[in-house]
């Protein structure tokens, strides 16, 4: 069976999207209603988009960019991101993240800060092998995917983005062209 | 002076076609910090003794005010007030111990500086790359005032004022201000102000950085301007003492000299200064009311005011000491700068380690105890408690150590281990130990140079330029 990109993505309509300056928490519930009107057959949204006022897609936030924002102390952070470049091993510095966290606020607290900040702050802005346009093959969707290690690709018509193709969604396809080879063997 | 400025213009490119990959721009930080008609006002000078091998070949280059000692090549290049001290340059014959292999030198191993802007910068030491045991090279390298490049061959890289390399072979890199690197070998990495460093790879890595607003206040440094800050307003409020070294031919120092000591003809003694036996001064070496007990040292660019030094005190390159009581065998590590004032007195206890870079600035006094490791910025009792530790307590570090902005990983006895035999290494060096038949060191050898001087085109084409010397035994 021949798979187009269109039928296959997630409509901008139907995917979560908030504006810049909205709040990570403000993001979040974005998320859980776009999860509550989505088809419930299918996998779960894992990322919320981020718009300008043009309504163009700047960027995206994925659960691990919320979770980022949790981490206390953006200072410290840096300061533990150069020691890297500078030959510290990984597990001394895994331990002085955990040191930190450890004489951090409690959970709950890092909530509470974490929900009042930007998105802007904590979202990817995408790449040029982010974008496909709706009608190319479905084979250059997947090389892009693998090539870019990307989760989802952002589908365009004309220069508008209209929807996203999710790895789930490519992942089920091919699954189920996996199953009609099956049936089909000697 | 047409051909100085395209020589300046063509090491400003090849150092940047080198640090391209960093997007660091040396032209703007270098432009105005020497000024070229000046070039042709400073003689420059090499000293002759029995005890070093003779070697200069200056071709192409400008040498306003820069002392060479030992064996040195300059090419295609520009030293402003540079000292190329080459009296630790390996010798044909020594053989040289790395990981298992003895290396025998086949001949004498020498400075190579070449197509490099070294404005006020010190080169001292040797090579300590395995790779390149017979020259100490630096290439497509601008440095800047008062930094050292210490055992450091160098190659496409820009170093910031009161910036120190130290037994690293550095390719494409930035070291900025009042950094310290020592770490073996690095490449193309950027390397931000104050940041000090240590690294025997899989052995120690010791990394402190100081706070960026209160390093400013020290030096600062920025595009377009020259550095500022205490730093350079200390030295440079001492600028005229030197001035009358250089005008002057004979000199006499107000203070007598042990036969077994040296204090050179270019350092600044003001009265009230003692001298012991075994000490060395080097140029460039500032006393003011100094006690220096026996074997103690100042180098190059060391100011020692209203102190008192107990012996075997190490000053590393660079370090200034003001209204302090050092202990017996008190190392200062490069740079450092400690300030007490008249009414409150530095004291610093025996067998400590200060290391390079560390900023002791107070207003009360403060104790240091005897046998402490201590870096970073001090102001008081509560910051010294942050940044040091006893070396004892350090030695017994096995995996990881922080405290305050400190960050060691590896083994601490290793890095005590290190220190202590570098002291010992220097004080040898320097002839601090000599008893009047062995351990002759530089305080015993370098006594009595002579010294020559030597002058550029005082105008036309190659104005600022000298022509081609060649020096040899």
């Amino acid at each position: 069976m021949e798979f187009k990109i269109k039928e296959l993505m997630v409509p901008l309509s139907e995917y979560a999207t908030v504006s810049i300056g909205s709040t990570l928490f403000e993001a979040i519930l974005a998320l859980e209603k776009a999860q509550e009107d989505f088809d419930h057959t299918k996998y779960r949204h894992r990322a919320i988009l981020v718009l300008d006022k043009e309504k163009t897609v700047v960027g995206k936030l994925s659960h691990l960019d919320v979770v980022r924002a949790l981490e206390p102390d953006v200072e410290d952070g840096d300061e533990l991101k150069e020691l890297e470049k500078f030959g510290f091993g990984d597990t001394f510095i895994r331990s002085l993240k955990k040191q930190r966290r450890l004489k951090a606020a409690p959970l709950k607290d890092l909530c509470v800060n974490a929900m009042r900040l930007k998105v802007e702050n904590f979202m990817q802005a995408h790449s040029e092998g982010e974008y496909i346009e709706q009608d190319v093959s479905f084979d250059i969707a997947i090389h892009q995917l693998v090539a870019g290690d990307h989760l989802s690709l952002l589908v365009t018509h004309e220069k508008n983005i209209v929807g996203i193709l999710r790895l789930t969604d490519v992942f089920a396809a091919i699954f189920h062209t996996m199953k009609e080879c099956e049936t089909t063997l000697p | 002076m047409k051909e100085l400025l395209k020589l300046f213009a063509r090491i400003i490119q090849r150092t940047n076609i080198n640090l391209r990959e960093t997007g660091f721009d040396v032209k703007p930080y270098v432009n105005n910090l020497i000024n070229l008609d000046h070039m042709t006002k400073f003689y420059a000078f090499y000293g002759i003794t029995p005890s070093h091998p003779l070697s200069f070949e200056f071709l192409h280059s400008s040498l306003a005010g820069s002392y060479f000692l030992g064996k040195i090549r300059t090419t295609n290049s520009i030293l402003y007030k540079s000292d190329i001290r080459g009296d630790e340059l390996k010798q044909k014959g020594d053989v040289v111990h790395y990981k298992g292999f003895d290396i025998e030198l086949p001949k004498d191993e020498m400075i190579d500086i070449e197509d490099s802007i070294l404005i006020k910068t010190l080169v001292h030491n040797f090579s300590h790359d395995p790779e390149t045991l017979e020259k100490f090279f630096i290439r497509s390298t601008v440095s800047t005032q008062y930094a050292n490049i210490h055992g450091s061959p160098t190659d496409g890289s820009f170093v910031g004022p009161f910036a120190t390399i130290d037994l690293t072979t550095m390719t494409d890199c930035v070291i900025g201000a009042f950094s310290y690197v020592q770490a073996s070998e690095i490449s193309h990495l950027n390397v931000a102000p104050g940041t000090i460093w240590v690294r025997s790879p899989d052995v120690f890595n010791f990394w402190y950085r100081y706070p960026a607003e209160q390093l400013a206040h020290y030096i600062y440094f920025e595009a377009g301007k020259p550095p500022q800050g205490l730093f350079m307003d200390f030295v440079e409020d001492r600028k005229e003492a030197f001035q009358r070294i250089f005008d002057v031919v004979n000199i006499e120092h107000p203070v007598s000299v042990p036969h077994n000591a040296s204090l050179d003809r270019f350092a600044v003694v003001k009265a009230k200064t003692h001298i012991s036996e075994n000490v060395l001064v080097s140029q460039r070496a500032f006393l003011q009311n100094a006690w220096l007990g026996k074997g103690a040292n100042a180098q190059e660019n060391c100011y020692i005011i209203n102190s008192r030094l107990e012996g075997n005190n190490v000053t590393a390159h660079g370090a200034k000491i003001v209204e302090a009581h050092l202990g017996h065998q008190v190392f200062i590590g490069f740079n450092s700068f400690l300030r007490g004032r008249a009414d409150a007195r530095l004291t610093i206890g025996q067998d400590s380690v200060i290391m390079p870079h560390t900023i002791i600035d107070i207003n009360k006094p403060l104790n240091i105890p005897p046998g402490s490791l201590v870096w970073g910025l001090i102001n008081d009792q509560a910051s010294l408690e942050e940044n040091s530790v006893s070396l004892k307590e350090f030695s017994k570090v096995r995996s990881f150590f922080s405290k305050g902005r400190m960050f060691f990983e590896g083994n601490g006895a290793a890095f005590v281990g290190v220190f202590r035999d570098r002291i010992q290494h220097i004080l040898e060096a320097n002839g601090a130990l000599y008893n009047g038949v062995k351990n002759k060191g530089h305080a015993q050898k370098n006594q009595n140079i002579s010294f020559n001087t030597i002058q550029p085109y005082p105008n036309g084409d190659f104005s600022g330029l000298y022509p081609t010397i060649l020096i040899k035994p």
